[in-house]
């Protein structure tokens, strides 16, 4: 067991992996609980998808892919804020509609290449094992910046998340809260989608933030669990799919190897819970409500 | 253009055909979507459908196949975890996509050197379509037709009014489902043409620029038929005129139609004041 835990890690570029993987599942263990309560489940899935043309575009002009992810990721969270505040476009279609042009314009953009269905797989799937030094310091970076951003305007977002008239009436700027809560969900997906790709981003913005809702009810307990999820489920996921590619022949993607163990950590979770629940009352659901009652 | 003087090779000919017949049926199915808010749902089922399509074809069977139980198994996964009380459904429906996309990933990075299969469930290969995949499209697209027409009152009511629908006596639950697997049939029908992502632009985009003309329901899904198949032609042309992929080409051409029409409206309301303005046709927001 020892040997299955620890051993994966003696190589540099598995500790550097196993660093990043950590750095992301707290800041997106983090940032998953408020996609949570905010119910913003699809704009994390369609940031992921918004910012690809960024990267797209970086990768055939040759610059850093990185500045690419994020004048995209930043410049889709605006739009996203903007398109879901006009008052006969549901939100859902606006995004829909913006999911579908920004990955186009992706996908045309890296068509024109020769070796364009490879380049394709990379900047879908990413390359975890591959990470540098540099881009674990991005992470840090941008890690830090989402923690300050989040401890200064915790209450506030959350007043927003449960209560929005009320926010508004006190006089806080409800479309500046969601700008900023978007712009948040982008950093994560920047930070996150080059080095491990689209599918486990959106898998760490939303599973962490469903299990530890599964388990509690408190805003705090929530954070907490949340991250502990999500690293708990970094680090065994990469521990296996080391163990499967070299002792077993059989090669499976740390990304997506993450991202199942994450599944399979909330489908126990749902199970021990409801089996738990069985014996009690059901308790209440402190969800934020988007239409007043 | 570089369309016209091609339109002699069968492969354009198909392409041009299966297009069309896919953005027409992605424009009626829609306006559906639209109605019901059911967005984020088709880009979950688009995802989910991935896994069921890499092991078909890993298994050789069929790729349809392979998409529809994959599709089904989500809107059942959807459903278990909703049903949960805890979590509402969008996050359900992150989760189920999330962990079915990573199982699609999984099985495709299992086996090797299959990135050109990869791109193309994902982004679609309009180019390569047999004529056994443009019966099958027909074939399905009569089906959802079929489905829209017959119970087309029943289903409009129901997605206005579920409470008045079900004290009606309409099973409003079965309607659920049955617009759900038409949307799945849909996406998986669309798989060739624009790949499992691109489905939900095309699911969306035509019926949004339909929803910008018309509050009638009837016409719009005409108009949003109208509006998809032209995306089909319009990114075929643009496709063989600069070579660039085809699926997306086509999902671009949606969203320029859908611009333009936004910004004609725009004009035509400031030059027009007092003209008509569109009410919020989405269903289930005033309830």
């Amino acid at each position: 067991m020892v040997r299955l835990l620890v051993e994966p890690f003696r190589d540099a570029y598995m500790q550097r992996a196993l660093i990043e993987v950590l750095l992301l599942s707290g800041l997106a263990g983090i940032v998953s609980v408020y996609v949570l309560l905010r119910r913003l489940a699809f704009v994390g899935d369609a940031l992921t998808h918004t910012i690809f043309p960024g990267v797209a575009i970086a990768f055939v002009a040759g610059q850093s892919l990185f500045l690419g992810a994020l004048v995209a990721g930043l410049l889709s969270a605006v739009l996203l804020t903007w398109a879901s505040r006009i008052p006969t476009v549901d939100q859902d279609a606006a995004l829909g509609v913006l999911v579908g042009a920004f990955f186009s314009l992706g996908v045309v953009i890296v068509s024109t290449r020769q070796s364009y269905t490879a380049d394709l797989t990379a900047l879908l799937f990413g390359r975890i094992l591959t990470v540098d030094t540099a881009e674990i310091i991005q992470t840090a970076v941008i890690t830090a910046a989402v923690l300050v951003v989040l401890a200064l305007l915790h209450k506030e977002l959350v007043l927003r998340a449960f209560d929005p008239v009320a926010a508004e009436a006190m006089g806080y700027r409800v479309m500046a809260l969601d700008l900023v809560v978007n712009g948040l969900v982008a950093l994560v997906v920047v930070a996150g989608v080059r080095a491990v790709g689209t599918v486990l981003v959106i898998a760490l913005l939303v599973v962490p933030g469903a299990i530890a809702r599964l388990v509690t009810d408190r805003i705090g307990g929530l954070l907490v669990v949340s991250v502990g999820a999500a690293a708990l489920c970094g680090y065994v996921g990469l521990a296996a799919s080391y163990e499967a590619s070299l002792n077993h022949r059989v090669r499976v993607g740390s990304g997506a190897t993450i991202v199942v163990a994450l599944t399979v950590a909330f489908l126990g979770a749902a199970t021990v819970t409801t089996l738990v629940r069985r014996r009690r009352p059901a308790p209440t659901t402190p969800q934020a409500d988007p239409v007043p009652a | 253009m570089t369309i016209l003087q091609q339109l002699d090779s069968p492969l354009i000919r198909r392409a041009l055909l299966e297009a069309v017949l896919v953005g027409a049926l992605c424009g009626a199915v829609g306006v559906h979507v639209l109605l019901r808010r059911l967005p984020f749902f088709t880009l979950a089922l688009s995802h989910a459908a991935f896994p069921g399509v890499v092991l078909a074809s890993l298994l050789g069977v069929s790729v349809y196949l392979g998409g529809a139980l994959a599709s089904l198994g989500l809107v059942l996964a959807v459903a278990a975890i909703g049903s949960s009380r805890r979590l509402e459904a969008s996050t359900a429906t992150g989760v189920a996509l999330a962990g079915a996309f990573a199982v699609g990933v999984l099985l495709q990075s299992a086996q090797s050197g299959g990135s050109r299969d990869l791109a193309a469930f994902l982004v679609g290969d309009v180019l390569t379509v047999s004529p056994r995949d443009l019966a099958t499209t027909a074939a399905f697209g009569l089906i959802v037709v079929g489905g829209l027409a017959l119970f087309h009152k029943d289903l409009v009511f129901a997605a206005f009014d579920p409470v008045g629908a079900k004290a009606a006596g309409y099973r409003t639950a079965g309607l659920e489902v049955l617009v759900l697997a038409l949307v799945a049939l849909t996406v998986v029908t669309s798989i060739r043409a624009v790949g499992t992502i691109l489905a939900v632009a095309l699911l969306v985009t035509p019926a949004l620029t339909a929803r910008q003309w018309t509050d009638e329901i009837g016409r719009m899904m005409a108009l949003s038929a109208l509006f998809g198949a032209l995306a089909g032609v319009g990114g075929i042309a643009a496709s063989a005129q600069w070579s660039v992929a085809g699926g997306s080409a086509i999902a671009l051409t949606a969203t320029g139609l859908l611009v333009i029409t936004v910004a004609f409206q725009q004009a035509r309301r400031a030059l027009l004041p007092g003209g008509r303005q569109p009410s919020g046709v989405t269903a289930g927001r005033c309830g």
